[in-house]
């Protein structure tokens, strides 16, 4: 049975898709190395070794549900870096206030080049605790976000 | 598996730039293993998700992983930490309670209609929708000089770099003249190989790029280039009470914190934002409010306190929290921060950003703020952490030997990060040179590099000729490099093996710390000797 939960719609938008967990902080430098740095453009495998939830998976596309990101502030040019090559996510779902890393990403990425991943913040502990990778995912532009 | 068993080098041409001026996690909060703790529990990866890649971390990054970005506690789950990186705790914040409230003067409302230009009114339209994300009420006017940590130019960077350049393409500039990090590499004075060098040129191929439209966009030359902006042979320390919009984890909590300017921890391409608009919204460390202190920290030690050890020390435990320091007012005589002393703060204040996420630090009878409002800068509901001898050997403790060949000896000295003061390369030219003629010798066992701006190391030579030449003759060499960037170069780890003085280096690199005095004794000697 789905469950429903409202956060902020920091970029709204309405699109369906399938859940990708990570419980614990997404760390956006180190889980995009091999596309920053290694010319991988077709996929995104994460690269954070210390993901046990990610570690490897392909990052490209997906519906990333997390508390918050960590990790250098580089990271907001990693957010549009990825968009830029067309293996950034479709949405970040935050149970957390958003971090500036990102904020930055996210919204330069939205307003400069149009491309936006649709990013709802402050949905709670529940949440985080409630979703599980390949959930069904819908997201309404109020920031309403169906799990199941 | 251990991680060193788990990474494997994959066959890449990359370097890590890493623009490892990080805003950590809180996973070190003492509550987390020590950066570069022993990583047993790293899993096995899980390829997944029809993705070609192999799941393997790039080898020329495990250190980088190693520092405490991961938000993990020492049981091996999630920490649970609720930060913003900006400084404003938003731990208890609700989408119930949260509501867009910028509101923009005539001026800045003509901006994002357009009538400054399309792109303008894109950078506003930016602007406005990051205030509001973090509760801003209102933009303020910025002043003194921006610094921008937007330094490195690998090719994920391409997007933020165009971003750029439409903007100075269309005229943009930034409000007043503006300072940039270090380069991530050094041509000059490092004595890079065939293959260091091709590393270099095929990770940083828009490294050209971005210097050119940092220089359209109002940088001066990069003889400038530098993380210690504030320095004076830099000249970027605007007044106290001005606000200013800068990036570098490092340069943001000494600007915050000794010069008395309010900025908040911003991301990179947020300081360019902010710089072409000459506007920042006003919230966080910006604010009184947010520059409260929640932490007391209570330093006992016997002696003076090892800055990087201290400063390591109040990042784990605040993480992102604001800490008022008492008891070091002492080693800066008459409460005063000079050309000659400021390298302590410099030294505790990075170390705070990198091992923790602190955006600014009070210290009691130093700072500017404690002179004016003493105690009534602690929240009512403080914490308290006491710092004496044991506990800055319990730190000490943590600092875990990374090399690749732990038993090996040193190759290279990185003394300086972030960038030099003045005061301390003579220091550390003096103290080289005169133990080597101690010891008989006309050159160090070991290259040492000397991070400083290009203005610094000209002072040297203009004001201590003969110590100049005698330091470059040992062996000393000065570079305006970024340590951090350069040490995280693909191959790093198992082809140097270094020793530092600086904590921040420690907390991103393979690169052992020690205390000076062992420093010079192991450059001179090439073996470590505690």
């Amino acid at each position: 049975m789905a469950k429903t939960f409202k956060g902020r719609p920091v970029l709204p938008g309405n699109i369906e898709g399938e859940a990708l967990v990570s419980k614990q902080p997404f760390n956006t430098t180190a889980s995009y190395f091999e596309n920053m740095f290694a010319g991988n453009t077709e996929t995104a495998p994460c690269t954070d070794a210390n993901n046990a939830e990610l570690t490897g998976k392909d990052l490209k596309g997906a519906i990333m549900c997390t508390p918050q990101t960590v990790g250098s502030t580089m990271g907001a040019g990693a957010i549009m870096g990825m968009n830029g090559i067309g293996v950034g996510f479709k949405a970040m779902l935050f149970s957390s206030h958003i971090d500036s890393i990102a904020a930055g990403g996210v919204i330069i990425d939205s307003i400069w080049n149009d491309r936006t991943v649709v990013t709802i913040d402050m949905l709670g502990d529940e949440f985080m605790e409630t979703v599980k990778t390949g959930d069904k995912i819908k997201i309404s532009e109020d920031g309403t976000v169906e799990v199941g | 598996m251990k991680r060193r068993e788990f990474v494997k080098t994959m066959p890449l041409t990359a370097l890590v730039p890493a623009g490892l001026a990080v805003q950590t996690g809180a996973a070190l909060a003492e509550n987390a293993p020590a950066a570069g703790a022993p990583t047993g529990q790293v899993p096995a990866p899980a390829i997944s998700g029809g993705s070609p890649g192999t799941g393997e971390v790039p080898g020329f990054a495990k250190y980088m992983l190693t520092s405490d970005m991961n938000g993990l506690g020492p049981d091996g789950k999630p920490t649970g930490q609720k930060m913003t990186f900006t400084g404003a705790s938003m731990a208890d914040a609700t989408a119930d309670a949260a509501s867009d409230q910028l509101t923009l003067t005539e001026e800045e409302q003509a901006i994002l209609d357009g009538k400054e230009g399309p792109e303008k009114a894109k950078l506003m339209k930016i602007l406005v929708a990051f205030g509001n994300a973090f509760g801003a009420e209102k933009l303020v006017d910025l002043g003194g000089a921006p610094h921008s940590n937007l330094f490195i130019g690998a090719p994920y960077m391409e997007s933020m770099i165009d971003m750029l350049n439409e903007c100075a393409d269309a005229g943009l500039k930034s409000y007043a003249p503006y300072t940039v990090n270090p380069r991530p590499y050094d041509v000059y004075n490092v004595q890079n190989n065939a293959e260091e060098m091709g590393l270099i040129y095929q990770g940083y191929p828009l490294q050209a790029k971005l210097d050119y439209v940092h220089s359209k966009l109002g940088a001066p030359d990069l003889n400038y280039r530098s993380c210690a902006c504030y320095l004076p042979e830099v000249g970027n320390a605007p007044e106290s009470g001005t606000y200013v919009a800068w990036c570098e984890s490092s340069a943001v909590n000494y600007g915050n914190s000794v010069l008395g300017i309010r900025t908040n921890r911003n991301g990179a391409g947020m300081d360019m934002i902010c710089a072409m608009l000459g506007k920042a919204p006003l919230f966080g460390l910006m604010t009184d409010d947010g520059r409260q202190a929640k932490w007391l920290i209570d330093v006992k030690t016997s002696q003076e306190p090892d800055w990087g050890t201290l400063g390591t020390a109040i990042g784990r435990k605040c993480v992102e929290d604001v800490p008022y320091v008492a008891g070091i007012d002492t080693y800066f005589e008459g409460g005063e921060v000079t050309p000659d002393n400021l390298h302590k703060l410099k030294a505790m204040g990075s170390a705070t950003a990198s091992s923790g996420a602190v955006g600014l630090y009070h210290v009691e009878g130093v700072t500017p703020e404690p002179k004016e409002k003493g105690r009534d800068l602690l929240v009512e509901d403080y914490q308290t952490y006491v710092y004496d001898d044991a506990e800055q050997q319990r730190i000490i403790d943590t600092f875990e030997n990374l090399w690749e060949d732990a038993d090996g000896d040193p190759t290279a000295a990185f003394i300086g990060c972030p960038h030099n003061t003045y005061h301390e390369v003579v220091k550390w030219g003096k103290l080289v040179t005169e133990a080597l003629v101690k010891a008989g010798q006309e050159q160090a066992a070991i290259p040492v590099y000397l991070f400083c701006v290009n203005k610094v190391r000209d002072r040297l030579l203009m004001e201590e000729t003969e110590l100049a030449g005698n330091m470059f003759r040992a062996g000393m060499h000065a570079t305006n490099m970024c340590a951090v960037v350069y040490s995280g170069m693909k191959g790093f780890g198992g082809r140097v093996r270094g020793i530092t003085n600086s904590a921040k280096t420690r907390s991103y690199s393979s690169i052992r710390y020690f205390p000076d005095q062992i420093l010079v004794n192991t450059i001179v000697t090439g073996k470590i000797k505690a």
